[in-house]
Order: C-alpha cells, then structure tokens, then sequence
C-alpha cells in the first residue's frame, strides 16, 4: 500500500506523518503531482489560508489532478474546504469536488472554533465505522464547508450545525484534525488507510 | 431561545395533525396531563397547549382540563385555540394560565384584542400568525384570508403587540423545516418571535437562535422520538458543543519535567514524553510545555523532546520559553509542536505575531501574557515577570489579536503560586475585550476555582500545573467536578 501525504506549503505535514508512522503504516511526501496515480491513498492536509494554498495547489498542478483521482483520497481541516466549490476567504475559486461552499462563522462566539466538539453522525461511512456517535473531535478553524447535505456524514454544532465529516464517492474530508483527536481520531486515520 | 413543547388537545386527547387537517389526527397520549408533566420533568422551561377542537369550533371544549393541566405542572403554560371571547380569555388568564394565544380573534376581532390588551398588557397575550402561502389562515387553519401575514403584523405592531407566534400551515407536522424567511421578516419588524411548523431537527432549532427567534415550538418531532427534549434545550440553549479545555503545563529543563514553586527547589518530576502519554490518556485535552531555561544550550534538548512528544502523543501542544524569531518557531512546529507560544519577544517585537500568523497559520500563534494588577489596571510584565511595562494587558491583548495572535495565554502574576484562585476581573476583562479564545492561567487551588475560570472569568481553557503534578487531583476528577457542575467537558 502507497500513501501519499500531499505538500504543497500549507501546514504542519508532521502531526499527520507522526500518527501515520504511529499506525504501522509507510508513507512518501509528495510536492509534485506527476505520479500520484502510482498510490493508493492520498491524503490532502492543510492549516492555513485558502487563497495561498489554492494558489500552491493549481502552480503545481494537483489542482487539476487531484479532481479527478479514482483512489481514497482524505482531505482535513482546510483540505476539506478545498474541496468545495468556492471559499469566502479571499473569494478563492477551490477544487469543485464537492457541491457547496466555504463560509465564515458569523458569531458571538469565539472564532476561531478551537478546541474539542462533539460530532454527531447522521450517515453511515467506512471513515466512522466502529467511531461512537458524538465522539469529541479536535477542531481549529475559522471557516466551514457548507457541503450538499448529500455529503454529510458527521455534523458538529458552533452556534450553527456544519459539516464535520463529508464524502462524495472516494472523496472524505474532515473537518477536525483526526492526526490530534486522540484515539478516535486514530480510529478514523486507521480507517482510511484500510479503505 | 426557549424551547416549547406543543400539547394539542382533541376530544381530551394529546394528538398532533399535519398541517392542521383534522382527518390527518394521531392520538399520542390519552392523557395530556400526563405528557405535560413528563415535559417538565424531561427540562421544559415551558408549554404551549392548543385546544384544538375550540380552534375549529370557537367555543371552548378542553378549557377544564388545559386549566387542570397548568395546575399540575410549575411551569408557565400558554394556552390557544378558540380563544375568541373576553369570557374565555379571562377564564384562561384568571385561573394560571400564563399567557394566552390568540390567532382568529386577533384577525377578525380588533376590539377583543385592544380590550385586552388594556386589560392584562402585552406581556400576556401572543399574537398567532398562521399562513398559507403568505396569506393568514384562521379557525384552527380551515380557512384562509386574503390578507398577507406582514401587513397583518404591522397592524398588530401599531396596536401594542409585541409577542408573535409564528406557524407555517404548509409546514406544521411535516417535519421538515420551519419557514426560516417568514421568522427573519417578523423578526425584522421588531416583534419577539416564537416560531412554530416543520421543526424536526437540532439545526432548524439551532438556525433559529441564530435568526434571533425568542422560542421556538416543537410538536411532533418530540412525540416521533426525532428529537430528545434534552438534545433541543441544549441546542437552544447554549447552541455549541464545543467544550472548555483543561490543559496540563509542564515546566522542562535539561528534556526532564521539574516542579518546584516560582521556580525554585526544583525537583525531577520525569520524563516529558511519558508524563505527556499519561496526561493524554487520562483525558487532557492539550498540553503546554514550557522551557524554564530557555537557554540557547538547553535548545537542542528541547527539540529534541519536542519531536519525542509528537511521534506519541496525538493531541495538540504547544511550547512556550524564550522564542524570539520566525526561524524558532518554524522550527519547534516542524518538529510537530502544534503551537508555540511567545511573550517578552511579542512584545518586544510585535511583528513577530503578524510574521508567524502569515507563515503558519493564526491557528499557531499563542501570545503569553503575564499581568499583575498596578492601581486600577493590569500591567504587563516581561521576563518571567522581572520586568514591568506601561503596557494595559486588556490593550496589549486586542493588539496581539488584530496582529494575528490565535490565543491568549494569560497568567496572573498575583495569583500565580497562591491556590487562592484565578484572578477573575483580569480574565474576564481579557476575555471580554478579545474574539479569540483566552487560557486562563495561575492561582487555581481548587476545584471550584476552576469552575469559576470558566463561568466568572469567561475562559475557554485553563492551564494547571501544580494541582496535577502533586497529585491533589487529577484530570478525571476535575473534569467530572466541571461536568456535574454544568461546564461543558469532554470526558
């Protein structure tokens, strides 16, 4: 099994390498899109702003493949967004993977969201499988993905109810960072990489 | 917003219809009192009771038993339904009911509605606005007007009322989703609104409090187990599940963990990488190490714990103590810390905040600031609290935020090492003045100490050391004290 964890500039590839190498399992960072259909599951992490890492993403090219892959690929925390049509920050066009778009929480509340929340499932994936139904989760972030309900798999609520865990056919994402949210968060890494 | 709970009465049953046709009734109880005491048991702060048949007939049918019912329970009772006369309106309001509903009569019978209102005061009658298709509906929704529900509201506005309950015929019982429009107009017109139809799960309730709604009414959805009672007062209530943070601090020197009080007589406590797993598997829900040396020989040991710790422990830390350039923190975060933390070079050298939020992330950035309070204000101090400055924490904290800080750790240097408590006025000043999130640090000595941060302070997490390290408690204890005492915890 390949597992390609994507580098295109954007965050902390560590924490996401560390709980990869935690599970038993090998994996190759990749900062150049050529070969990505050699692997087997593609992992697309991400903190930091959309607009930067849009830019980074389509310079490189993964812009253009990324879309169109056919193997699990696992988007987290911005990654996830990315995966949407359209993100509010910096009015950045995204990878159009999943119908919706990215919003900014508009809140009394403190923002960022940061910290650990509960997320309850509403539809069954072989990304939450053996996962307890509102099971706490580590989230830092300013920004959602409004996703077509269609994807949703997990919500959490932050004054409103967002997207937490989506997936669109080999697509998943997760709001939450899985690589910081303890065991479950491992359970569901672990999940992926058996996919 | 406060959720309330809908007991629809026909021929003495507790039933519910949809969309107000009486062919569609289901019986659910055959006795509402007994549903109205279970609603208050279940944490209903509230009730709505409809006389259905009085609705359809106009003359009161269930008036007795809505009157018995309020009787029963402690909690406030709103009663609507056929309520199209002075005798009926004051029979309801003399006999404990809170407030009635009134729908048809307040259409057709302006006279009735000023009389009463003169009589009680608007704080007792709510006005109902049904609607089909914009248009208001009346008689327990066998009918329709021709008059649209926003004309209908302004009329009742310029009479005195204040209090609009709003359903959505075309939604009532379909558990879909209420008409979210129709609340935001009403709501824009100044009146409180109640909304009621359609509401069939925890993020219509949700997107109302966010709307603004004062209430919100739910009916079938409770009796058809779509929503636990508990589960939509929570989400009205508090409308997050995020959960405070208790964050373990550890004081590294030479890559051993070391406790000793204000820094002296210190002692080995351990290793920092199995203190870190045991901290982690007991429930904390981030760590914070701080290098006491902060020397540029002891730098290398801390990187190297630093790498140690991430490869084993998979919740978010972050490392604080003598970070002075992007290159420091660049580097600590390569090694998988997840957030540093700065303090006498952010201020020193604020630039260093906006330079790290640009490259890493706001997400990364903790600005650490000791305070201790100097006349009417709380100064900043630098150095380990060696040095003071004119700088106002309060102020300094807003200015590390618009520089892109993602945190707040703030420490109380009158506190500090006391077990007397956090110094609540600093953080609820802190708390109150920034939009990020602020860990509360020095003084706890106990539990309820803790429990204040987070209610009187207004902090998201707080920082713990000495109450963990000497074993006065530990996390399970102090998360299940918070819990019990209604601050939300992961446990």
């Amino acid at each position: 099994m390949k597992i390609a964890i994507i580098d295109y500039g954007a965050g902390n590839l560590k924490s996401v390498a560390n709980a990869l190498t935690s599970l038993g399992r090998s994996f190759e960072i990749v900062s150049r899109p050529d070969n990505l259909s050699a692997f087997d599951k593609v992992i697309l992490p991400g903190v930091g702003a959309a607009g930067s890492a849009m830019e980074k993403l389509s310079t490189s090219g993964f812009a253009e493949i990324l879309p169109k892959l056919k193997v699990p690929v696992l988007g987290i925390c911005l990654g996830m967004q990315l995966f949407g049509q359209f993100s509010e920050e910096g009015n950045t066009p995204c990878l159009s993977i999943v119908p919706g778009k990215v919003k900014k929480f508009q809140t009394d509340l403190k923002v960022p969201h940061m910290g650990w929340n509960k997320v309850e499932l509403v539809k069954e994936s072989a990304l939450t499988s053996g996962i307890p139904n509102n099971s706490f989760f580590y989230f830092v972030h300013s920004y959602y993905l409004e996703a077509d309900q269609s994807c949703l798999i997990g919500r959490a609520l932050y004054e409103i109810s967002f997207p937490a865990i989506i997936q669109k056919d080999n697509f998943f994402a997760t709001q939450f960072h899985p690589e910081k949210s303890g065991e479950w968060g491992r359970k569901i890494l672990n999940n992926f990489v058996n996919l | 917003m406060i959720i309330i709970p809908a007991i629809d009465i026909i021929d003495g049953q507790c039933v519910r219809l949809v969309k107000g046709e009486f062919k569609s009734k289901k019986v659910y109880s055959l006795s509402p009192l007994a549903m109205a005491k279970k609603f208050e048991q279940d944490g209903a702060g509230r009730l709505h009771v409809v006389d259905l048949d009085a609705a359809k007939t106009g003359k009161p049918v269930n008036q007795e038993l809505i009157i018995k019912l309020a009787k029963a329970v402690k909690i406030p009772v709103e009663v609507g339904g056929g309520i199209r006369d002075l005798k009926t309106a004051e029979r309801y309001l003399q006999s404990g009911i809170n407030r009635i509903v009134l729908g048809t009569a307040a259409l057709t019978d302006s006279f009735l509605l000023i009389h009463l209102l003169e009589k009680f005061g608007s704080d007792k009658i709510i006005v109902a606005i049904e609607t089909k298709q914009g248009k208001v509906a009346t008689n327990g929704w066998q009918t329709t007007s021709n008059k649209n529900y926003l004309d209908f509201a302004k009329e009742l506005k310029s009479l005195g009322i204040s209090d609009i309950l709003f359903t959505d015929v075309d939604k009532d019982g379909t558990l879909t989703e209420p008409n979210f429009e129709g609340v935001r107009n009403l709501i824009g017109l100044g009146f409180n609104v109640i909304a009621s139809g359609g509401i069939s799960n925890l993020e219509s309730i949700s997107k109302l409090k966010q709307l603004g709604a004062d209430g919100a009414i739910v009916g079938k959805a409770l009796y058809e187990n779509k929503i636990a009672l508990k589960d939509a007062l929570a989400a009205a209530k508090s409308a997050s599940n995020l959960t405070k943070r208790i964050i373990p601090c550890l004081d590294v020197k030479d890559g051993r963990v070391v406790k000793g009080v204000a820094f002296q007589n210190l002692q080995d406590a351990g290793d920092p990488v199995a203190l870190a797993k045991k901290y982690s598997e007991a429930g904390a829900d981030e760590l914070v190490f701080l290098d006491i040396m902060a020397s540029k020989e002891n730098r290398q040991t801390l990187y190297e714990v630093v790498e140690k710790v991430a490869k084993e422990v998979f919740i978010p830390f972050t490392v604080g103590g003598g970070i002075k350039t992007v290159e420091d923190i660049c580097s600590l975060l390569q090694l998988g810390a997840d957030k540093v933390s700065i303090n006498t070079s952010a201020v020193e050298n604020p630039k260093l905040i906006s330079k790290a939020a640009t490259a890493f992330g706001q997400q990364c950035v903790v600005v650490a600031i000791d305070a201790r309070k100097v006349g009417k204000i709380y100064k900043v101090f630098l150095k380990g609290g060696t040095q003071e400055t004119e700088l106002d924490a309060v102020v300094w904290a807003q200015k590390a935020e618009s520089r892109g800080a993602g945190e707040i750790l703030l420490t109380s240097m009158d506190k500090d090492g006391t077990k007397s408590g956090y110094d609540l006025e600093l953080l609820r000043r802190v708390s109150e003045a920034v939009k990020i999130p602020v860990i509360a640090s020095g003084g706890a000595g106990s539990l309820e100490d803790l429990r204040l941060a987070f209610t009187e302070g207004k902090a998201d997490a707080a920082l713990v050391a000495s109450l963990f390290h000497y074993g006065q408690f530990t996390i399970r204890q102090v998360k299940e004290y918070l819990s019990t005492n209604n601050i939300p915890i992961r446990i």
